[in-house]
């Protein structure tokens, strides 16, 4: 299997080299949201990613970040739930010298072909938003594939059918800008941003995913 | 392939490897062929980690979790052949006609899973699983065992259990039943209603351990005052409160039911205001953005006393509903054999002490200004309705009873019982489920002696030189009332008792003492390693039983035998027939079952079964047959009403449970004791709510010069009790840790991530720090559950409060696992957290930014 494995490599190297990249526009871009408000933090959205990724300790797709601040007892607290944000524009992909990254016409979903990856990391050292994940043991980077399985079966990710809360979800993301997607995660009366605080300037990849910010952690403008 | 490697293999199981043993020659065999076709990436089978295998392509079977959270949800398995390959939640294809992919409505929610359960799958296939019977050979407690033959290790449990018993009486056997990983109407541990009790109780050799370690105050609390515990609404109704109070309440943590949380997202939706008090600005606090109050632990009896008096003085309770339904409320209140006697009007006002309950003196003991304890005593009596929701944690403390009855109190003079959207809880269980498929008879709960659950080790230590108070023996009416039982041997089932009762090293001590420890697990646990022999049990994925929520939910989740049992495991039920019959009784013990019951379970336990579900057809209106519900999967009961307790008191006038059919706050029980040290409580309680002083706390200068933290344990949300403290997957995703407050930890030097020692008298132990303003100053928090791992000098390595706690219990049997003075320090010894690292992935970095 290695040795089939290394052909296949330098075919697709080659193969890379030869042809380039050119940017892929998807017919519909799926993308998440995900309120940071009503979000408790359960994290059971990951570990029902890691449980149908059969992932061993270490390599997290989903990661629910933890923000808090202020003084006591004047304190808040609220969540950044991320995994890849299949970017518009991503910076992962452009970076794989076999080209086992790509995306999908159809969605838009950014996944990784795990028979090309060669483990160098250096979409990991590209994705502003910490999404690739290695994995010491297969000496590859994973990462959030959608649930590509389940969206091609007409469902939704394990993340967002894990959701204690209803606070997560997926779809079309202009959609989920506009607002006129009916969507659970997002409450009577509360509007998504593209950006909160302690998070990467989205101009750099475009990525596809909203946010019910909390009102400290808004972004100016 | 042997055993371990069938688990290893299950578990490690990567998107590449699931079917190489299946695809593997074929592929191979095509390599050479496919070298130089396939250099686009592959979105064959829309899957670039291929081969895997999609849901589709697996055999489905729906089944739910079993551990003795205050909860319950669906999980599915999906699995190929005999092994389960991933585990998923209920999507709402699981309740019959009106279901459906997606189906998630405010009346029928979808019951998804938490992170445990999500987990549940490396807690099946983990490297600590017991696979085998193994029979001690080292000293107790070292950890060395050999395996051993079924036939072998219950002779010679049978053996021991006659000995014992012909030497010592009908107390030697001490019955450590929990609800641990065992809740189900058919494989059920319990210490009243589970299958150890009747074993022993049958067997004529019991000690029962009475009181509950999560919420025995609380539930002395229910039954003085409601004469029940039943005293919760069902989850859904919290989405009608206008105002919801969380004293010492963390619902994201705590899933109370298995919608709470989201009915309280619904609430906040529709306007209801939030309040926490609480020393830790929990997660709750955050997602429904309310108003913190941080208090000093163990002084909310007090606090509640301050928001009474306002109540009182101001005129704002509801006087119609005391006049109708309490007694002892006030004066006018007061039943014709108490008049003149001392009111909760009259306590709260100092009418008799002197001493008036003013929000200033009640400021004083718990910290809160007086003006925030006005100003929220104000707006829980003007808003209505509102659930004051009073949680079980401040009942964990040393007369924490007192805190649960004075809450009953506010609940009661507010008028907030029995109406839609208030809240009368207290112990909170709800709709009350058809729990018992095992045979239940005269013998379900024979005991001869009974004693408080912690109290064990002092017993085991100071027999026979001891008085019944300081065991709290439970009354008996024959002459074996008073008799200081002799305890000689424990069994634990479903449980890790070991690792959860308080002060430890004492309990080390006294295992020393003991002649036969056995235990029934599905994994070696820090308990286990004390045992003489280990029976290894099958988990709930390897036998077939029903689920139901024990707390709150009206539903039921049929859990088929997903897979064999692994290794020699047994399930509870087939060991202890099995040693019914080797003592004798095994037809009277497992009516349905022959002596093949050992081997062949399936048809046994169908039988009871559905027996069982023809109860719940008949007593529940359950309306399809078994054979259905088997198909479906769950039942979910459309009740005709949203279910609130006492509605009927409140609205019929039927009489509440207690003695003078109304809201007891002067308990008729209590105001009769005459000798207290012959009741199971053994000290003195107040008949009506009373603040009363802690053996320790923040209030204690002298005690506080050595030990100036007051420690809290709580739930932690990623164990439950200490069930998966030894998955990984979970502890990446939260740390052991001790939380101190920024200001104390500067004090001290302590920055977030220093390994500090937590010490008092009774021991040590020692883990990371996290730094916080989240939590107020003079408070540390470390969550209970963790395996124990000492080090040669006894430290515990792990971070399992329990070594810090004190078996003092509350009168009323509370555990007093929140009242404990500590001291700090940074340290050179290491944290265990029980796992290698493997990798330190990106997302570490995100972990905890601010
Ligand atoms: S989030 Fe990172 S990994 Fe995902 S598409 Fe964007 S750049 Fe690539
Ligand atoms: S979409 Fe799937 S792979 Fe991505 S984070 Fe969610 S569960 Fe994990
Ligand atoms: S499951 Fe939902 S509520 Fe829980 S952490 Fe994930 S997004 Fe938040």
């Amino acid at each position: 299997m290695e040795e089939e494995k290394k052909a296949r490599v330098q075919v697709a190297v080659a193969a890379r080299k030869r042809k380039g990249y050119t940017p892929v526009t998807p017919d519909m871009q799926l993308g998440f949201v995900h309120n940071n408000v009503d979000c408790i933090g359960c994290r059971a959205c990951e570990i029902a990613c890691k449980d149908k990724n059969g992932l061993p300790p270490g390599p997290r797709f989903r990661r629910v970040m933890y923000v808090e601040g202020g003084k006591f007892p004047e304190v808040f607290a609220y969540k950044v739930n991320m995994s890849c944000n299949h970017c518009a524009e991503p910076a992962c992909l452009p970076t794989c010298p076999t080209g086992a990254i790509f995306k999908r016409t159809k969605d838009g979903i950014v996944d990784i072909d795990s028979s090309l990856c060669i483990g160098c990391r250096r979409c990991e050292a590209a994705c502003p938003f910490g999404a690739p994940q290695f994995d010491p043991i297969s000496n590859t980077v994973m990462k959030c594939n959608l649930c590509v399985d389940e969206i091609d079966a007409g469902r939704k990710p394990y993340c967002v059918m894990g959701c204690m809360m209803r606070v997560l979800d997926v779809g079309p993301i202009d959609k989920i800008r506009d607002g006129s997607y009916a969507t659970k995660a997002v409450g009577p009366g509360e509007r998504v941003v593209r950006q909160v605080r302690n998070m990467a300037n989205p101009e750099l990849t475009n990525p596809s995913i909203a946010f019910v910010a909390h009102p400290k952690g808004k972004v100016e403008g | 392939m042997d055993a371990k490697t069938i688990l290893g293999n299950a578990l490690n199981v990567s998107r590449r490897d699931v079917l190489q043993g299946a695809a593997g020659t074929a592929a191979t065999a095509a390599a050479g062929a496919s070298l130089f076709r396939a250099v686009e990436p592959r979105e064959a089978k829309a899957f670039a980690y291929s081969p895997y295998p999609t849901d589709d392509e697996l055999v489905t079977v729906p089944t739910s979790c079993a551990h003795n959270c205050g909860s319950r949800h669906m999980l599915v398995a999906h699995k190929k052949g005999d092994v389960i390959v991933r585990l998923s939640t209920d999507d709402g294809r699981y309740q019959g006609p009106q279901g459906g992919f997606g189906y998630d409505t405010e009346e029928m929610p979808q019951l998804r899973a938490c992170l445990r359960g999500r987990s549940y799958r490396s807690r099946l296939y983990s490297a600590e699983r017991l696979l085998y019977p193994m029979i001690r050979v080292g000293e107790r407690g070292e950890g060395k065992f050999k395996r051993a033959s079924w036939d072998a290790a219950l002779d010679f449990i049978a053996g021991k259990m006659q000995d014992l018993k012909q030497k010592y009486g009908p107390h030697a056997l001490l019955d450590q039943s929990y609800a641990g990983a065992s809740y189900g109407v058919l494989h059920k541990s319990d210490q009243i209603e589970g299958l150890l009790g009747r074993f022993l109780g049958m067997y004529g050799c019991r000690t029962s351990s009475w009181s509950v370690p999560s919420y025995q105050a609380t539930t002395f609390s229910s039954r003085m005052t409601f004469g029940t515990i039943e005293d919760g609404n069902e989850d859904d109704t919290f989405a009608h409160s206008k105002l919801i109070i969380m004293w010492g309440w963390n619902p994201a943590y705590t899933f109370h039911g298995g919608n709470t949380f989201y009915y309280m997202r619904l609430a906040k939706q529709r306007g209801c205001r939030f309040v926490l008090i609480d020393p830790q600005y929990s997660d709750s606090a955050s997602a429904y953005d309310a108003w913190w109050i941080p208090i000093r632990p163990a002084t909310d009896a007090a606090m509640m006393a301050g928001m009474a008096f306002h109540i009182f003085t101001n005129g704002l309770q509801d006087q119609d509903f005391i006049n109708r339904f309490t007694q002892g409320m006030d004066p006018g209140t007061m039943p014709q054999w108490a008049q003149g006697q001392e009111s909760f009007k009259d306590y709260i006002l100092g009418t008799r002490d002197g001493q008036p309950k003013t929000p200033e003196w009640a400021s004083a003991i718990c910290g809160v200004p007086a003006t925030d304890i006005v100003k929220l005593a104000d707006l829980y009596a003007r808003t209505k309705p509102a659930a004051l929701k009073a949680s079980w944690a401040p009942g964990r403390n040393s007369n924490g009873e007192q805190y649960n009855r004075m809450a009953a109190a506010l609940q009661a003079m507010t008028g907030n019982i029995g109406k839609l959207g208030g809240c009368a809880e207290g112990v909170g269980k709800a709709w009350h489920a058809e729990g018992i498929a095992y045979p239940y008879d005269e013998f379900s709960n024979v005991w001869y002696a009974s004693i408080k659950s912690d109290r064990w080790a002092h017993l085991v230590l100071n027999y026979p030189n001891l008085k019944r108070e300081e065991i709290g023996l439970w009354p008996r009416s024959d002459n074996l009332d008073g008799v200081i039982p002799n305890v000689r041997g424990i069994f634990w089932q479903g449980s890790n008792w070991f690792n959860q009762l308080p002060n430890i090293n004492k309990q080390i001590e006294a295992m020393k003492k003991l002649d036969l420890v056995v235990c029934n697990d599905a994994t070696i646990t820090p308990s286990g390693l004390y045992a003489d022999v280990l029976f290894p049990v099958a988990t709930h994925f390897e036998r077939h039983d029903v689920a139901l929520p024990w707390y709150k939910g009206h539903y039921y989740i049929h859990r088929p035998k997903v897979i064999q049992p692994l290794g020699e495991s047994k399930t509870d039920f087939q060991i202890y027939t099995e040693l019914a019959h080797r003592l004798g009784f095994g037809e009277r013990y497992n009516p349905r079952a022959s002596r093949e019951y050992f081997h062949y379970d399936d048809a046994v336990d169908e039988a009871y079964l559905s027996a069982w579900w023809e109860k719940v057809q008949h007593h529940q209106g359950a309306d399809i047959s078994w054979e259905e519900f088997k198909a479906r999967g769950t039942y979910k009961f459309k009740l005709p009403r949203l279910h609130v307790a006492f509605q009927d008191q409140i609205e019929k006038g039927v009489p509440f449970q207690t003695p003078s059919g109304k809201i007891e706050i002067l308990s008729t029980q209590l105001a009769q004791v005459t000798d207290w040290t012959r009741t199971a409580w053994g000290h003195p309680i107040p008949a009506i709510p009373k603040w009363t002083e802690p053996f320790e706390s923040l209030n204690h200068t002298e005690k506080r010069a050595e030990h100036p933290f007051h420690l809290i344990t709580p739930h932690a949300r990623w164990r439950t009790h200490s069930i998966f403290n030894n998955i990984p997957w979970l502890r990446e995703t939260y740390e052991q840790e001790v939380t101190i407050n920024a200001a104390d930890a500067a004090t001290l030097g302590i920055k977030t991530g220093d390994t500090v020692e937590v010490y008092n008298a009774r021991g040590r132990m020692v883990l990371p720090a996290y730094v916080t303003e989240r939590v107020m100053p003079g408070v540390v928090v470390v969550h209970e559950g963790a395996w124990l791992d000492l080090d040669g000098d006894g430290v515990d390595r792990a971070g399992n409060p329990d070594v810090l706690t004190l078996d003092e219990p509350s009168p009323a049997g509370g555990f007093a696992y929140n009242t404990i003075l500590v001291n700090l320090r940074k340290t050179d010894l290491n944290h265990r957290p029980g796992w290698d690292q493997l990798a330190t992935s990106r997302a570490h970095v995100f972990r905890r930014s601010t």
